[in-house]
């Protein structure tokens, strides 16, 4: 059994409102969720249902009404469990007096890096980001691409085992959007435990091992994803180079099956989003 | 790995506060402030051209010259002391936690206490090193009228036939009004007095939801302490047969509240070109500094109980 990384017990968090007939306002309501190191978890649910309070009270921005945050065993309100941990929040805007290498050389330096290895960090998470061509630019100058993009190094500044990302790819383009996913795929394969909230569901399909639906600050649905989006009374087909005659034939077979119903056949359709990569890639060239 | 998750984050770490200190010198600096110096450069510079001739002739009072000058660029520093202290202070946090880059600086092992003193001692450097730069321009060109006026004071005193003995005292006499020691345990005092203001506006910024609010009552605060030792002589002066214990209790904690800012007046003291004691600075730092302390402390009391 691998080891917890993230482990949010019965947590609680209350806001106090200035509002008439009410007190307060309950943002998390019994949220109990664990990740094991080296996850991709999802946790999806729609405007203000609780995913940002959830993370932040993980890195100890905010504290729990009750129950309780851990990051690799550690209590989240410690400052100890940032070690291990970074954070891109959602729609991150860095010091703009600063340039892409130096944002990455000053959130080292708070980690304790210096010197030469401060140094190599900086340019390998550049490259990995693929923003070597902008290291002396401000990032006043930077598009909001480039910015999820240098906010994404700086949370990996320190190589920690945990990330938590909050709307990675809000606002970003599509291309923007790809690189970033194919980012967290190889922080996956590196053995990296991700933590992240989005609203592009079929993103979080593409990368998530696991998957949580918040909603009005409740955990309504948790479990691995595809156990969760699995029709469990359907089966898929998809038939490369077959002629009208075979799938006739495979029509009467399926006919012929009295339990059995043909529901749909057709030519699979590409997304919006890959015939958009696919001209895009090709007018780069 | 397991290395580094065993690594203490204790507070205070001074590599990690300076990270902050200088990161928070180098946004104010890139905010273009040391323009600032430029109009000062510029103020000097006039009262060097500009002014001299009034006061050639054989009649002047050639002390009230090097006052005015002293006077102008040490009421520019104070001025400029002053306004940065409140202002920088209370726009910095607002502006970190409203662009979230708070949050990413929290995110990493970073002790709250740690980023609030690193922002404050980042202010305190912008300031330091600008008083530093005002008073090289200041020590420059009042040197130089120093010399100018005390050639034309002794070519005057000799062709009136002065003895050496009262042009000796002449040439004491200007050049107490030149570059002296005091004077630079005025610049000081100016220092001192802005940390303590630096500090009052951190605090109240940790729990000001409005820049403005900060900005407006940091000033009141500097208001107060101006005043609060003449609002207790008056006090005293006008209260039936001695004050009451309370009222007494009352003033003392208003005293520990707001600094006496009167106590930093030996920059008028160095103007006049007075001799200030070396004990007088050190007292002055000696309270500068527990206020800093004290205001700072409070500030982390707010700050680490803050949500985001």
């Amino acid at each position: 059994m691998s080891e917890l990384a993230v482990d949010i017990q019965h947590l609680v968090k209350d806001f106090r409102v200035v509002r008439k007939g009410a007190t307060s306002f309950r943002a998390v309501d019994d949220v109990s969720l664990q990740i094991r190191a080296g996850e991709v978890y999802g946790l999806i649910g729609p405007n203000g249902s609780g995913k940002s309070t959830t993370m932040k009270a993980l890195l100890g921005l905010v504290a729990p009404t009750s129950g309780t945050c851990a990051i690799f065993g550690k209590d989240s309100m410690k400052v100890d469990s940032r070690n291990d941990v970074g954070f891109l929040p959602e729609n991150p805007y860095f010091y703009k007096h600063l340039t892409g290498a130096e944002t990455l050389r000053f959130y080292g330096k708070l980690c304790d890096l210096r010197g030469k290895m401060l140094e190599r960090r900086v340019d390998e998470l550049l490259e990995l980001v693929d923003l070597q061509d902008a290291r002396h630019r401000r990032l006043g100058g930077y598009s909001k691409g480039m910015l999820q993009r240098i906010g994404l190094a700086q949370a990996m500044v320190q190589d920690p085992r945990l990330l938590i990302l909050d709307e990675p790819t809000a606002g970003v383009d599509p291309i923007g959007s790809r690189q970033i996913r194919d980012l967290i795929l190889r922080l996956r394969d590196a053995g990296k435990t991700v933590f992240l909230c989005s609203h592009l569901l079929e993103q979080v399909q593409e990368v998530c091992d696991q998957v949580g639906i918040i909603f009005q600050g409740k955990m309504v649905k948790e479990g691995r994803l595809e156990e969760l989006i699995a029709v469990e009374h359907q089966t898929e087909l998809i038939l490369e180079n077959a002629d009208a005659v075979l799938v006739a034939q495979i029509r009467q077979l399926v006919d012929a099956d009295p339990a059995a119903q043909w529901v749909r056949s057709g030519k699979p359709r590409t997304t919006l989003e890959r015939l958009f990569l696919e001209h895009t890639q090709k007018e780069k060239i | 790995m397991e290395e580094k998750s065993q690594k203490s984050n204790r507070w205070l770490k001074p590599r990690r506060v300076m990270v902050i200190a200088l990161n928070t010198f180098t946004q104010l600096a890139r905010m273009k402030v040391f323009y600032f110096l430029m109009i000062f450069a510029v103020i000097a510079l006039v009262a060097q051209f500009l002014d001299l001739p009034q006061y050639s002739g054989p009649e002047a009072v050639y002390t009230g010259e090097l006052q005015l000058l002293k006077g102008w660029c040490l009421g520019v520093m104070k001025l400029f002391a002053l306004v940065f202290a409140i202002a920088a202070t209370a726009l910095l946090l607002p502006k970190d936690i409203e662009d979230r880059t708070l949050y990413t600086i929290l995110a990493k092992p970073v002790p709250r206490l740690d980023y609030l003193v690193g922002k404050l001692l980042g202010v305190l450097l912008l300031i330091g090193v600008s008083l530093l730069l005002m008073n090289v321009m200041m020590t420059l060109v009042l040197s130089y009228r120093t010399s100018a006026l005390m050639d034309q004071q002794i070519e005057m005193a000799v062709a009136r036939g002065w003895s050496d003995a009262a042009v000796a005292s002449l040439k004491q006499e200007i050049s107490a009004q030149g570059v002296t020691l005091s004077l630079q345990y005025g610049v000081i005092a100016i220092f001192l007095q802005a940390s303590i203001i630096g500090a009052v506006s951190l605090l109240l910024s940790t729990f000001s939801t409005s820049t403005l609010f900060t900005i407006m009552v940091s000033f009141l605060s500097y208001l107060a302490g101006s005043f609060q030792s003449d609002a207790a002589e008056f006090y005293r002066a006008t209260a039936n047969a001695g004050t009451t214990t309370a009222s007494a209790w009352v003033m003392k904690l208003v005293a520990l509240i707001f600094p006496n800012y009167q106590l930093f007046n030996i920059t008028d003291a160095a103007i006049q070109g007075q001799s200030i004691a070396f004990g007088a600075v050190s007292s002055l730092a000696g309270l500068s500094l527990f206020y800093v302390v004290l205001y700072t402390l409070l500030s982390w009391f707010v700050f680490s109980d803050k949500e985001f």
